[in-house]
């Protein structure tokens, strides 16, 4: 049993489909990559999978249907987005911005996750009373994916978290998201434009066009593919 | 001196009501970005729920708190039946509903009550309005030569403690959290698993529960409760809103305690020039004035954000 199962998935907003038939799978332990251009659906992909528009088709999580469930249920079930341009609440604290991002839990160790993820982003402990809509890009990113951690998900889903930032902080970004599949087994479903780097950190990639999953593949085999290359990876 | 105290407790006491309906204005402005024109009618409609339970014998506490509960459903059904399905449409629309709303509760509290000043001595049972402090004419504080009456102190101190017990849940509470989430940013508020309509429903029975407190003791200053009570309480709550800034609940208080007291200055220390007759004046110009210095009021937050 695949982590996450999404087939014949149409979704889209008011009477226009974007996706038309989407199938893709994440296995446990993974790190898959949706690669695509402007408007081919990945937003819309992460969107569907989260609960935030109508969709139809089936999402399946952990053996569970998902495909009909409120996006508080879907978080409670262990799936938790950081959006694209990050989303985090510019006018609440750091701090509070991560305590959000524990909205669903009601367990008393909270206040641990807290201070381990001030660990592993040391720079957002120091600025944990500042206000997030004064932080850098960077560091809103690393605010917006700590806060969907704290929800302790099974899997992440990340849109575009390369967006508007500096090619360095990118990487420490990808690092940041390889050593957490690495070391804590998180699944990570990630959707991109920059696919050099997120080819090296996926184990597999989709392909996405016009709303359809048109290759797949693991990494290399998809690097390598002549055609493929040319379109997405620039060489 | 004497005279300056008599104008600042009398300002503060009757800015302690601007500052609840203020406050009920800036919760709604902040949970779904709207300026809610019938607050005041909400308020006056409990308010005349608590004048009619007075008449059934039920003692002011209880009945209190009975105004305020049917405050808080009043609110809650106005977000789930209107607010939310037309703001979905058009967000401007919702502003004209409201509008339509403040009409329709003043006329529904006119075919139920009358048009008559309450309690009368020809329809009522109680003399005045129930309040909930002393009131008696010989129920007043001395300080420095001026005098605080007991029921206008009491309100102040109500306020107080409710703003107190508001900032709590705002900043310390799970639910205030969810509030201040979804203020910020409705779309993460979902994607972190608050249930942003619950939030919502809840922030305008909240505003609308602290209005019908407002309301409540507002006519327990004023002795009686009749059509016109809200309407100018409205436009001052309005002002200390806006010189507080609209989305600051702390703003709110303050704005509401300073707009009562310039108020009181004004119309006491000008009487020929502004006095009673004018008082509105003053709010509308403070209105104005802080829109061209200061749009955000006080302790408003511009807008910040870095990409």
């Amino acid at each position: 049993m695949s982590l996450l199962e999404v087939s014949t998935l149409r979704a889209g907003y008011g009477p226009v489909n974007v996706l038309v038939d989407l199938n893709l799978v994440v296995e446990e332990g993974e790190i898959v990559v949706i690669l695509g251009s402007n408007g081919a659906g990945k937003t819309t992909t992460m969107r569907a999978i989260s609960g935030m528009i109508a969709r139809s088709g089936s999402i399946t999580f952990a053996g569970q249907s998902i495909t009909k469930s409120s996006p508080d249920a879907i978080v409670r079930a262990g799936i938790a987005q950081v959006p694209q341009g990050r989303g985090t609440f510019p006018e609440l604290s750091v701090e509070d911005n991560l305590r959000a991002g524990a909205f669903v839990r009601n367990d008393d160790e909270i206040d641990e996750d807290l201070a381990h993820w001030f660990e592993v982003f040391p720079r957002l402990r120091e600025r944990r009373e500042q206000r997030a809509g004064s932080l850098s890009g960077g560091e809103q990113q690393m605010v917006a994916i700590a806060r969907a951690l704290m929800s302790r998900p099974k899997l992440l889903l990340c849109d575009e978290p390369s967006l508007g930032l500096a090619p360095l902080i990118t990487q420490e970004l990808f690092g940041i998201i390889a050593s957490l599949n690495r070391d804590k087994g998180l699944s990570v479903l990630l959707v991109e434009q920059n696919a050099n780097l997120a080819m090296k950190i996926a184990r597999r990639v989709y392909l996405i066009e016009t709303g359809r999953i048109v290759a797949s593949g693991s990494s290399d085999e998809l690097s390598a593919d002549d055609s493929i290359r040319k379109a997405y990876l620039g060489f | 001196m004497e005279r300056f105290l008599q104008y600042l407790f009398d300002g503060l006491s009757i800015g302690s009501v601007y500052a609840l309906l203020a406050l009920g204005l800036v919760i709604i402005y902040r949970g779904t970005g709207h300026l809610n024109f019938a607050q005041g009618e909400m308020a006056l409609f409990c308010t005349y729920v608590v004048y009619q339970l007075g008449e059934w014998g039920i003692p002011i506490g209880f009945a209190l708190v009975i105004g305020v509960a049917v405050g808080f459903a009043l609110g809650a059904v106005v977000e789930v039946t209107l607010v939310r399905p037309i703001s979905k449409k058009s967000p401007f629309a919702v502003f004209i509903v409201t509008i339509g709303l403040f009409q329709g509760l003043n006329w529904l509290d006119g075919a139920i009550w009358g048009d008559q000043i309450l309690p009368n001595s020809a329809v009522s049972k109680q003399a005045n309005f129930p309040t909930l402090f002393p009131s008696k004419d010989t129920d007043f504080v001395t300080i420095l030569g001026a005098a605080w009456r007991l029921k206008y102190l009491g309100v102040l101190v109500l306020v107080l403690v409710l703003t107190a017990v508001l900032f709590f849940v705002f900043n310390k509470t799970k639910l205030g959290l969810a509030m201040r989430a979804v203020a910020s940013n409705p779309e993460s508020a979902k994607l972190v698993g608050i249930r942003t309509n619950r939030v919502l429903m809840f922030s305008w029975g909240l505003a609308a529960a602290i209005g019908a407190l407002g309301g409540v003791v507002f006519a327990g200053i004023n002795n009686s409760v009749n059509l016109g009570l809200m309407f100018t309480v409205f436009i001052y709550s309005s002002a200390a809103a806006t010189l507080g800034g609209f989305d600051s609940p702390g703003g709110a208080v303050i704005g509401g305690l300073a707009i009562g007291v310039i108020e009181n200055m004004g119309a006491g220390y000008f009487p020929e020039w502004i006095g009673q007759e004018l008082k509105l004046g003053v709010a509308l110009f403070v209105i104005v004035v802080v829109l061209l210095v200061k749009p955000s009021g006080l302790f408003g937050t511009a807008k910040v954000e870095r990409v």
